[in-house]
């Protein structure tokens, strides 16, 4: 089944599954796999910290970067996922150009995320973040293989 | 320089629709009414329509069903309404794909959608005035793809090579056109006879360290529509590449606190006032 994962949003699938997430600017796109397995979940987090709108976090969890992180993990272990085997990428997490501190939102995310796999003794497998343009990536869940296509290059993560 | 050519691309552009234009007039007119917009939309029923299913978006928080233009004045004010006047109007020129930019067709819409709710969010959060007109100046801003749009595409290696220099988007478009989306929007809103204040903020929303002047709804506009690229509304070729100015933060008072919080209420928003009028 091909997956598309919206803004704030995640999914998780198996072999025979793509996951498409589109337009990663300052948002945090996070995809995580277990290669025994066969299945994999993707994360597109808008914001840091679930502190700034509890009330959205509640409703959807995956906004945020601090909810919905734990949200893919757990979706996963549920499904039988063994955290030792499991491969973490990021992409995203981009700032428009110029040196603006207030819109550092991509940066804040990124810090987040490295706070959470940090905590939990979780190394990213790779990552392509920051940068001001936009990012689309392409997940199969029968290799685990991660394409992050760019302004019409494509590459693999 | 394709400058000629875009300039008469403006030219023949179809205007926005009659119904849009006697609107239009009546913004700035004190004597405006409900009769008087009923007797402008009367040969447009599709409009009615269409300005029917916004007024009954959650978004603009009336909770009873509005079933017609007299009440939606009522319940919603003369202003309110002639706002959505011209969002029913702009949607089937917003709607359509925009070549060069990369976006599908409906993105720039649901762009221009979420500019408007993003900048009436940072007007609230920030507790400043800005123009009663800021929801469509947002919602018009970025009119001037809908006519670059081609030029874009056909110099898109010109484009690419400013860009590689460092350039930003807009000002790749004004190396390789002579002429930005910014200014071409200007140009198009004049002669369709917006009240200035919104042909300004539109004229100077990439750039508003080079404007004549301050402007609020300027100012507003130019950081909402930041915030809505970055979390991935209308990002299409132009990605990020475009650089905020530190004057206008600054004079906002705006921080990164405030941008988030409105983040987080823009996005749902956008969605549903898009699907309100989606085909």
């Amino acid at each position: 089944m091909n997956l598309t994962v919206m803004v704030g949003d995640m999914k998780t699938g198996a072999a025979g599954d793509t996951i498409v997430t589109h337009a990663l600017g300052s948002c945090l796109g996070l995809v995580v796999y277990d290669p025994v397995l066969k299945i994999g979940g993707l994360l597109h987090a808008m914001l840091p910290l679930s502190s700034i709108n509890p009330e959205k976090a509640q409703a959807n969890p995956a906004m945020f970067v601090d909810t919905g992180v734990p949200l893919l993990f757990r979706a996963l272990y549920e499904q039988g996922a063994l955290k030792s085997r499991l491969q973490v990428k990021a992409a995203g997490c981009g700032a428009p150009m110029g040196r603006n501190e207030v819109f550092k939102i991509g940066e804040r995310n990124y810090t987040v995320l490295k706070k959470l796999l940090w905590k939990n003794n979780i190394l990213l497998a790779a990552e392509d973040v920051g940068g001001s343009q936009s990012r689309t990536l392409h997940f199969d869940l029968a290799t685990g293989e991660v394409v992050v296509a760019s302004n019409g290059t494509r590459k693999p993560l | 320089m394709r400058l000629d050519e875009i300039t008469r691309s403006v030219d023949t552009l179809p205007a926005m629709g009659g119904a849009a234009l006697r609107v239009l007039a009546l913004i700035e007119d004190a004597q405006a009414s409900a009769a008087r917009i009923e007797k402008a939309l009367r040969e447009d029923p599709g409009v009615t329509a269409n300005l029917l299913r916004l007024a009954n978006s959650a978004y603009f928080g009336i909770p009873s069903r509005i079933g017609s233009l007299r009440q939606a004045v009522s319940l919603l004010g003369l202003r309110r309404v002639t706002q959505m006047v011209v969002a029913a109007c702009a949607a089937a020129v917003l709607q359509r794909p925009v070549e060069g930019y990369d976006l599908p067709a409906g993105e720039l819409w649901r762009h221009s959608l979420a500019v408007s709710v993003a900048a009436e969010g940072l007007v609230r959060e920030l507790g400043i005035g800005a123009g009663e007109e800021i929801f469509t100046a947002a919602l018009l801003h970025d009119v001037g793809k809908i006519v670059l749009g081609r030029f874009v595409s056909e110099e898109m290696a010109r484009i690419e090579a400013a860009l590689g220099r460092g350039l930003t988007f807009e000002e790749a478009e004004t190396a390789a056109l002579g002429v930005d989306h910014a200014a071409v929007g200007a140009d198009l809103l004049a002669r369709w006879a917006l009240p200035a204040d919104i042909v300004y903020a539109v004229r100077w929303h990439h750039d508003p360290d080079r404007a004549p002047a301050s402007h609020p709804m300027l100012d507003v506009v130019h950081v909402a529509n930041v915030l809505c690229r970055m979390i991935g509304i209308g990002l299409g070729r132009e990605g990020l590449q475009t650089e905020p100015s530190e004057t206008v933060t600054r004079r906002l008072g705006v921080g990164t606190g405030h941008l988030e919080r409105v983040a987080s209420r823009t996005l749902q928003w956008a969605n549903e006032l898009a699907q309100a009028l989606a085909a």
